[in-house]
């Protein structure tokens, strides 16, 4: 079926996302590690001062140990690397916590948007951003941002010391310092440009790679890879392109403002300079050597501020996604019904009711369900069927909320879902979907779900009822038996039966089931419909089924057809009438019948057929 | 091989795991690059060197400008400095072309389509093992992005080296206490951070394998969602995922301690050693042995050794990928394919035979498939039953030659298929999977890939034979239609269908099903059973089948459980004998009359 766009587009997205506004949570501990990094930035300087004064006296006295100005650079010195350190820490511990923050966050969110949000994104896809795009996070927050003080603070106050040591070599530096920067700016000019196509070309790299990998099976099979690979080498010549025109075009700026904005051509001019001065008595050797030690402070922040730009530009990306889940719209709730007492229901309504439902995924596409009205009573059973892409499945789905309607209503008992709490909606309908999904925890804790408090007897009671009694007990370790990631240990019918007892155990008046027989082996298909039998008696059941033959006797068939009902009434009914129902049991009755290799006829060879 | 690759084992500590590392460079690069490469790091040691040298002239120069008032000693003193300095420009420019003119991205470009090339020659079965498909696209996605910053990374490397070690020397000629005290503090460190990387390494260790719980943890919560929700358990309820997150950032502190301990040592020793000679500098100053004009000058040089060193600490995080990128290429690299064993043959008839097959899977506890034999003789139906796990697919992928069995032999036509030219068994069978495929190009190119040379024509009766030209036509573009962008949108069936076409264009003589109508609406089961009945007249067929009543036809159906033959006959036989296969029978006949209200 057909999910296109999620109902969050329609808010516009932001188009370019600060990361520094992501760091909110951890403001007060990132401005201190950056205020540390600033010290100890400061420190450094003061420790090259020093060591000045110390040449200094010596010059002057060379018989006296100048202590004092020895035991402060000493001092400055470890003052310098303490704070380093200390912001390196700070910095770290505040990523982290911020990682935390934020995967809680995320979490809480997709608490509360609609379940069709989460489906539209793909769970893997937010399981991603919860924590790869957060883990991105990591090398902005904790190595830049004291870097970034660093950047900041050190080319400024080593100008103005070298201004206040000798304005003619502070002049000198800053020349080497525009030129570098000049060039740099130059290879800079068409960088965005570059950028755009250097991603672009990355991208498809990465797309053929993943193609060619994953579909290795079959590119040997059909084309011993001469099609894939081809596409593969393609996004390669691609990528080489991009990248020889980029040191085309931009090369040879780059690599000649690293070589001017390196310390050695800063240091060698300064020398020179200080040459001349000192041979015309114009500079004192002390402030020449203050000079020297400080004088590359400023060429050399250029690297780390063009690394940060970089860095901040690579997580903006990861930034926008989190983000964008972050303002995720969440579910909506009418304030009509108190969400903290328990509902009441009008048992005169009917228990489950569509009126005049129309539903499209996205503003501009077209409805998926049109005009959709039915009551289902009490205890009654409803199939749903019709071709794929007709809507069955987006019915089954807006009852837990999954999506809201686009216009019309639902309702419960009389009682709009909508006007409904999340918790006081579950209390009412339970679902079985075609895969269902067990937690890496034992059997009885995936049983449990839902219902914490049950004691162990309903649990086996409720695995009883579902049939799966019996294979729990042959585990080895019985109920407390670990399923495995994604309740990998079990087979597709044993976690359907599982999944089974979990709704049992929570006994909710509205069952809700998608193809829950789907994926069983023919092994465990039996008892899983032992299990389902078990779990619908009593309840009003609204089933998806493309098995028509499970659903002859259902009091209530609805047949879609292009997101509309097309035909309702009982099996024999429709049958009878001739139309879309009719056609599908007919097509249904005849795929029951086929037998592989019926028609084999040793007369007709395949590729006669073919031409 | 893959195992290892996955698990990188620890890595030698000594110098001898740099010379390691150029040799894998230089095979990385290719015999094309190689010598220029070898050249360019040449170049950066040279300029490194002569670097070294130039500062340590800084020292005489000062001191003779600050002593000697004859500017002409301070003035050769100069040229020589430039000179030196000069030269070291000129190598690093000289050595930083293969960058910059290309060569590394031009290196990099043929090595990712080599290791694209040898992909496909590999086992399948160590590419299907999930981690190592993961650690291939890794490798074929990330090439560029390790190799192209070696050079970068290298020159530091030299420079935090082997600069302090030449400016050192070039002190010792001067004043050789304050040179022997550079000697000993600096190039220690190197070795001295290698020594001590091993903690680095642990810490990253316990980080990653967090790191690895947490990401699981996190899927399966945004994939349980629905359930958590319905419990009423997801949010600020969901104790398990909270409890997760705090952890996390627990190991991530003590990761961060751990880790950051080799960083803290290297950076003590810098900082002692600039006090260190501070001290027995002043020490010498008083003592009237040394001029205070050289001992700042010496001040100079030392705050240049440890700037390079600092920044050296800030790279290493990448000198380690690339390490652990050039030993997984290596590993790629040097994986074999299936042997042949000559002469090599081709089958001119097309039954299969298994002879006392016995496979166990690599990763894998017991045997998958123990003593089993059967004739599958030219253009019968074969099918395969069994519940799952029991070996049906490992039989399908053993006469696919994704792997060879332990013991035994497959053979079509009677020619063992380790005789037979990997990408002939290719040629001779297709595969329809129960997960279609399909590709990021046009729905014909999708279909034609079957075979490449086909006419149009010959395509279209293709996708007329398996049922696919109505649902084409009616797609926007019709055959021109890309399926990476609507893929998504075809149903199931009509995927199948695309597969169907394109195996009954290829023609080959066996075709294996595995499950091909496992999972489609009743709609499409009955056009995709259309089209299957056209692809299997004439051919050797071998098909996996969980729903009995599509195999009742089969000319043989082997009954298979945990990894051996159990029962073999044709259906009538098999339901008069009573056992395993009329107990299947009898279970899915009392499924299918099951109804809601019964």
């Amino acid at each position: 079926m057909a999910i296109k766009e999620p109902r969050a587009e329609q808010t516009p997205k932001p188009k370019r996302v600060s990361p520094w506004r992501i760091l909110t949570p951890v403001k007060t501990q990132i401005n201190l590690a950056m205020a540390i990094s600033a010290s100890s930035a400061l420190f450094g300087l003061a420790v090259m001062l020093q060591l000045m004064m110390v040449v200094q006296r010596l010059i002057e006295d060379p018989t006296t140990v100048p202590w004092l100005w020895f035991a402060g650079a000493a001092i400055c010195t470890v003052g310098a690397y303490v704070a380093r350190l200390g912001a390196f820490n700070q910095a770290h511990y505040a990523a982290f916590r911020l990682e935390r923050v934020l995967r809680t966050g995320l979490a809480e969110r997709l608490a509360r948007v609609s379940l069709g949000y989460v489906e539209t994104q793909g769970a893997g896809a937010l399981a991603k951003v919860i924590h790869d795009d957060v883990k991105a996070l990591h090398v902005f927050v904790a190595d830049s941002t004291p870097l970034y003080a660093r950047a900041y603070v050190t080319p400024v106050v080593t100008l103005a010391l070298l201004i206040a040591l000798d304005w003619r070599l502070a002049l000198v530096t800053l020349i080497v310092l525009g030129f570098g920067y000049g060039i740099l700016n130059g290879a800079q000019k068409r960088r965005r440009d570059m950028v755009r196509k250097y991603n672009a070309a990355r991208e498809q790299v990465s797309a053929a790679v993943v193609e060619y990998v994953q579909a290795m099976p079959v590119v040997r099979n059909f084309d011993s890879g001469k099609m894939s690979f081809g596409r593969y080498q393609n996004a390669l010549d691609g990528y080489l392109t991009v990248m020889l025109d980029w040191y085309r075009a931009a090369g040879f700026p780059a690599r000649f403002s690293w070589l001017v904005l390196s310390p050695m051509p800063t240091l060698t001019l300064v020398l020179g300079t200080g040459l001349w001065l000192t041979s015309a008595g114009d500079l004192s050797v002390s402030r020449w050597l203050g000079v020297l030690l400080i004088c590359t402070g400023m060429a050399e922040a250029m690297m780390p501020m063009m690394m940060l730009r970089h860095m901040i530009e690579k997580v903006s990306l990861s930034v926008a996604r989190i983000e964008e889940v972050m303002t995720a719209p969440e579910l909506g709730q009418g304030a009509k019904v108190p969400s903290d007492t328990p509902l009441t229901l009008d048992p005169t309504a009917p228990a489950l009711q569509f009126e005049n439902v129309t539903f499209s995924y996205g503003p501009d596409l077209d409805p998926a369900l049109r005009d959709i009205s039915f009551a289902v009573a009490e205890g009654s059973v409803t199939a749903l069927v019709g071709p794929s892409g007709a809507g069955k499945t987006t019915v089954a789905r807006l009852i837990p909320r999954f999506w809201d309607v686009t216009s019309g209503a639902i309702s419960l008992g009389g009682h709009d879902i909508r006007d409904m709490g999340p918790d006081q909606l579950m209390e009412q309908v339970a679902f079985v979907f075609q895969e269902s999904f067990l937690f890496a925890e034992s059997i009885a804790a995936n049983i449990r779900i839902g219902k914490p408090d049950a004691s162990d007897e309903d649990v086996i009671a409720a695995a009883t009822a579902a049939q799966a009694h019996g294979f729990i007990s042959d585990l080895p370790q019985g109920y407390d038996t670990p399923v495995g990631e994604r309740g990998v240990f079990l087979s597709g019918g044993q976690r359907q039966r599982i999944a089974i007892a979990r709704a049992l155990l929570q006994s909710r008046p509205i069952l809700v089931l998608d193809e829950a027989t789907a994926f069983a082996d023919p092994e465990n298909e039996a008892e899983l419909i032992a299990a389902l039998s078990e779990l619908m008696r009593g309840r009003t059941v609204i089933m998806v089924a493309h098995r028509l033959a499970t659903i002859r006797d259902a009091d209530q068939i609805l047949v879609f057809d292009r997101g509309q009902i097309a035909e309702r009434g009982a099996h024999d009914d429709l049958v009878a009438q001739g139309g879309v129902y009719a056609r599908l049991w007919n097509n249904y009755e005849q795929a029951q019948n086929w037998s592989l290799g019926g028609e084999r006829t040793p007369q007709a060879p395949v590729i006669e057929m073919v031409k | 091989m893959m195992q290892k690759a996955a698990n990188v084992p620890p890595r030698k500590t000594s110098a001898s795991s740099f010379l390691t590392t150029f040799r894998q460079l230089a095979d990385s690069v290719g015999p094309e690059a190689a010598p220029g490469l070898r050249w360019s790091l040449a170049g950066l040691i040279a300029a490194a060197a002569f670097q070294g040298f130039g500062l340590a002239a800084i020292a005489p120069l000062f001191t003779a400008a600050a002593t000697d008032p004859d500017l002409s000693r301070a003035l050769i003193w100069f040229g020589v400095m430039i000179a030196l300095m000069g030269t070291a420009s000129g190598l690093r420019w000289f050595a930083q072309g293969f960058d910059f003119d290309g060569r590394m991205v031009r290196a990099t470009w043929r090595l990712r389509g080599q290791l694209g090339a040898k992909l496909r020659e590999i086992p399948l079965e160590q590419l299907q093992n999930k981690r190592a498909g993961e650690l291939n696209s890794m490798v074929l996605g990330n090439v560029d992005e390790n190799l192209l910053y070696a050079l970068t990374v290298l020159n530091l490397v030299f420079t935090a080296i082997v600069t302090p070690l030449c400016a050192a020397i070039g002190i010792v000629m001067f004043d050789w206490r304050l040179g022997l005290l550079l000697l000993m503090i600096f190039p220690a460190i190197v070795p001295l951070y290698r020594w001590r990387r091993p903690a680095l390494g642990r810490g990253k260790r316990i980080l990653g394998q967090a790191h690895q719980e947490a990401s699981a943890d996190v899927l399966e919560y945004t994939q349980g969602l629905p359930i958590l929700r319905a419990a009423g358990r997801a949010g600020e309820k969901a104790e398990k995922l909270s409890q997760t997150f705090h952890k996390l950032e627990s190991i991530q502190a003590f990761g961060h301690r751990k880790g950051a301990k080799p960083n803290i040592i290297v950076a003590s020793v810098v900082e002692l050693g600039l006090v260190a000679v501070l001290g027995l500098g002043v020490w010498l100053v008083v003592a009237g042995s040394l001029h205070p004009a050289t001992l700042g000058a010496v001040f100079v040089i030392v705050v240049r050794l440890s700037e390079p060193l600092s920044t050296f600490i800030l790279y290493t995080a990448m000198l380690e990928v690339m390490e652990a990128a050039l030993e997984r290429i290596g590993a790629l690299m040097a994986t074999k394919p299936l042997p042949q064993t000559e002469p090599a043959q081709v089958p001119k008839e097309f039954g299969i035979q298994f002879k006392d097959v016995n496979f166990t899977y690599a990763q894998g506890d017991g045997q998958a498939i123990s003593g089993f034999n059967a004739d599958l003789p030219e253009r019968s139906l074969t099918a395969l039953v069994g519940p799952s796990g029991c070996g049906k697919t490992t039989l399908t992928r053993l006469l696919l030659r994704h792997f060879d069995p332990q013991n035994g032999a497959v053979t079509i036509g009677g020619v063992d298929l380790r005789q037979i030219p990997a990408d002939r068994i290719n040629g001779l069978i297709s595969v329809v999977f129960q997960d279609v495929y399909l590709f990021n190009d046009t729905v014909l190119a999708n279909i034609r890939m079957g075979r490449p040379e086909a006419t149009d024509e010959e395509v279209r009766a293709a996708a007329k034979a398996a049922q696919c030209l109505d649902f084409i036509e009616r797609l926007p573009q019709g055959w021109q239609t890309p399926l990476g962008e609507i893929g998504g949108r075809l149903s199931g069936g009509e995927r199948q269908r695309i597969s169907i076409a394109r195996a009954l264009l290829k023609d080959a003589p066996i075709i294996v099903l595995d499950e091909p109508t496992a999972a489609l609406d009743t709609e499409s089961e009955l056009a995709v059973q259309r089209a299957l009945d056209a692809l299997v007249s004439q051919k050797t067929v071998i098909v996996i089948a969980h729903r009995l009543s599509t195999i009742v036809g089969a000319d043989q159906i082997l009954v298979i459980e945990d990894g051996t033959l159990m029962q073999a006959g044709k259906h009538a036989d098999l339901l008069a004998k009573g056992g395993r296969y009329a107990r299947m029978w009898a279970a899915q006949g009392a499924v299918k009359k099951w109804s809601v209200a019964s």
